[in-house]
């Protein structure tokens, strides 16, 4: 069976793309009204709206954690969002991923600074394309900082993986099915700390760390967008420092 | 949702026993930091089933039943037989457990190890198929956790590897237009032998093959599969913890040097 | 000398020795922002304050609640906040209270605003309310303006003298709420003057000449735009 090529003789992919080159990206913050907080954020073809509610009271009241939030997160996929209409009830795999969401965020939360509350994620994708999770990770990151939760770092998530015998950057959906190695991850950037990593085909040890490392390359430059989308509603794009002497307003 | 739960509970006094030993190389069982506990395996042991395993690591407890069946191939894959891989805690399996459909932590285990088997490629798809388009064969492979004592996740999958290196099936021929089943009965076509590590981090110590205890107070844990030739085919952090980058590299070498330890007892015991 | 920057979370607001507050985590010899803010980097040590986050009752808070609940023995009273406060009946009726004998509803009914101030809070149980002290109880008529708890400070000004501009400018009383609610009484004409201010001073709240364009327009001068 003839193979479909995913990467051209030029080293161009499917989408135009080099090897180590991002998909278009755009985030925004705080596009819903009633959330605590919430972000937009566009990867490529995925759409996806992260939204924060809390610090809240939690229900049902036996679930609550006496010296620290309870965070719950959902991540949900639209009917419409994929080429075949996806049934709206949780499927395993948005069960799974809801989880590896959550742990990716947690370390990020300095959670016992809101005993017993509740802080809700919720990731919604509009049009998902490949790397949805990474994107919403990142979104809710956005959310959360938003929302006033004290947080330690932001996360951002990014993912690389093996097409036609290559390691590039930031899979599409079509290199994320037909190619051989998907490997989403998100991390904190100022603390240089992994808080998710998934590793689905086959990697050579050293493609394993080509991969890796490309990814998080690619997460630092996702990580300026993101910073800059906070500027952007907080502080009217720009972050300045100034100097005064005392007693000025 | 997914939502953080209420935990067995360590007691402070053992938890800071166990920090203590760990600074020093030890575990509270006595193990070194990268050995796995005494790991004993039983092929063969149910009859009905087309292939069965029945897995003891230390005293997490699993077994794993094959089914073969036939059905129909997934319209993008015409020429692949179909294979599932399922997992379940019993509620006699631990006094947390309990009885219902499968929560967020019983999904996730079903889908690593599920991926771990998949993306080895150890079962030959396309021997699978019977009639291209209309029938091929499904495997079912369903794990059942007895006794829960840590580190489900490469019990399991040395369940399901054990058990499908062991299964047998009945051979299919296409007679007048139709599928019959035959006299012979023939392997479930397997390969490679995938075998996955998975590793508890505590403070900044990676331990392998954690217990109940251990994982009741790890910060993270990480999960990898290697194949035969020392390829990584898939992984899995775990946990609300953090792996700094060279963590996540030592925990590569470590699961493809101790995955060729644990293949070597499961080659034996399903020879 | 006082250094102000814009910070987002994990970004590092100095390197030194220095005291410091809420929001920022010391990590080494690095003072990071745990929150999107304004910080400041002074001899008296980092100051962050928050442009995000909800409402964390702290003691001695002056809040403005709307009453949600009766039980026997006192109020349920939404501040505001990931935790509802709860007014006592005996703080209210006395030390003699007893549910036989004085009824609750005598008092605050449900949907009543009160002013109130937190009596404690040990993250153990929801904050406690009193209304023992000047100006506090049940808010009789008016208006109630909700603004962000973050941009109170500034709406109070250094020692009050935003929002008494505001009273003495409009002919209102304005008992603002630590937990973002603002209680304002007077002539409606006073009271559309002080919910434009307050829109001004939530808006351009980072502004470094705030208070002057807030005595502008209160003086009768430019438009609020």
């Amino acid at each position: 069976m003839a193979e479909k090529k995913l990467i051209d003789e030029n080293g161009i992919r499917t989408d135009g793309r080099k090897w180590n080159e991002l998909r278009p990206i755009k985030m925004e913050v705080g596009t819903l009204k009633n959330a605590d907080g919430s972000a937009y954020i566009e990867f490529g073809r995925n759409k996806i709206v992260a939204a924060v509610y809390g610090p809240k009271e939690v229900h049902p009241k036996h679930e609550v954690l006496p010296d620290r939030a309870l965070i719950r997160c959902r991540y949900h996929m639209a009917p419409f969002s994929v080429e075949e209409r996806k049934n709206p009830a949780p499927s395993r795999r948005e069960i799974e991923i809801s989880k590896v969401i959550r742990e990716a965020l947690e370390p990020a939360l300095i959670a016992e600074d809101y005993p017993r509350t509740a802080i809700e994620v919720y990731v919604e994708v509009l049009q998902s394309d490949g790397g949805s999770r990474v994107a919403g990770i990142t979104a809710s990151s956005l959310a959360l900082a938003d929302a006033g939760i004290n947080m330690r770092d932001l996360v951002v998530g990014c993912s690389a993986g093996i097409v036609d015998g290559q390691v590039v950057l930031d899979l599409n959906d079509t290199e994320d099915k037909e190619g051989t190695g998907d490997m989403p991850v998100a991390f904190m950037p100022n603390l240089n700390q992994v808080t998710l990593l998934q590793v689905d085909g086959i990697y050579s040890r050293e493609n394993f760390q080509k991969a890796f490392e490309l990814a998080m390359e690619g997460g630092r430059k996702v990580y300026q967008i993101q910073r800059q989308a906070l500027l952007d509603k907080f502080f009217g794009g720009m972050q300045t420092e100034s100097e005064t002497q005392e007693g000025d307003e | 949702m997914s939502a953080v739960k209420k935990n067995y509970v360590v007691e402070t006094l053992r938890k800071a026993q166990m920090i203590e030993l760990l600074a020093k190389g030890k575990r509270l069982d006595g193990r070194a930091l990268d050995e796995h506990r005494q790991l004993t395996i039983q092929t063969g042991l149910i009859q009905k089933a087309n292939g069965s395993a029945l897995v003891s690591l230390g005293n997490t407890q699993v077994i794993a039943g094959v089914k073969v069946a036939t059905g129909t191939p997934f319209p993008d894959t015409p020429d692949k037989g179909l294979l599932v891989v399922n997992a379940e805690v019993l509620p006699l399996a631990s006094a947390y457990a309990e009885a219902g459909p499968p929560d967020e932590d019983a999904i996730e285990l079903a889908r690593v190890v599920d991926r771990g088997v998949r993306e080895s490629e150890m079962v030959d798809m396309e021997q699978l198929c019977i009639v291209e388009g209309k029938t091929v064969y499904s495997v079912f492979v369903d794990v059942n956790i007895l006794n829960v004592d840590g580190n489900l996740f490469d019990a399991t999958s040395y369940a399901v590897v054990s058990a499908l290196r062991t299964a047998r099936m009945p051979k299919y021929v296409v007679e007048d237009d139709k599928v019959k089943a035959t006299e012979e009965i023939v392997p479930v076509p397997v390969s490679k032998t995938p075998v996955s590590v998975t590793m508890a981090k505590i403070g900044s110590t990676l331990i392998v093959d954690p217990t109940n205890e251990e994982e009741a107070v790890m910060d993270a844990r990480i999960t990898i599969t290697t194949d035969d030739e020392g390829n990584i085919c898939a992984g899995q952090k775990g946990n609300p913890g953090t792996f700094a980058p060279s963590e996540v590299l030592q925990a590569a070498d470590t699961s493809i040097r101790i995955g060729e330890k644990v293949r070597r007892i499961i080659l034996e015991a399903t020879a | 000398m006082v250094v102000r920057k814009q910070v987002i979370p994990g970004d590092v607001i100095a390197r030194g020795d220095y005291r410091y507050g809420s929001y920022v985590e010391k990590r080494g010899d690095e003072y990071v922002a745990l929150r999107v803010g304004l910080a400041e980097v002074s001899r008296e040590g980092i100051k962050l304050n928050p442009l995000t986050g909800p409402y964390i009752p702290h003691a001695d808070d002056q809040v403005i609640g709307k009453v949600i609940d009766i039980s026997g023995f006192g109020w349920e009273v939404d501040i505001n906040s990931c935790f509802f406060g709860y007014l006592p009946a005996s703080f209210v009726f006395g030390r003699d209270f007893s549910p036989a004998t004085h009824d609750l509803s005598s008092k605050f009914r449900i949907g009543d605003m009160i002013a109130a101030k937190i009596e404690s809070f040990d993250r153990s149980r929801d904050p406690q309310l009193s209304i023992r002290g000047p100006g506090l109880g049940k808010i009789p008529r008016g208006e109630i303006i909700k603004i962000s708890p973050t941009k109170v400070p500034r709406l109070i000004g250094k020692r009050g003298y935003m929002v008494k501009m505001i009273t003495s400018q409009t002919g209102c009383d304005v008992k603002v709420g630590q937990n973002g609610l603002v209680a304002v009484i007077g002539p409606p004409e006073g009271i559309l003057k002080v919910a434009n201010a307050i829109r001004m001073i939530e808006e351009e709240a980072h502004a470094a000449d705030l208070t002057r364009k807030v005595q502008e327009y209160l003086s009768g001068g430019a438009g609020v735009g």
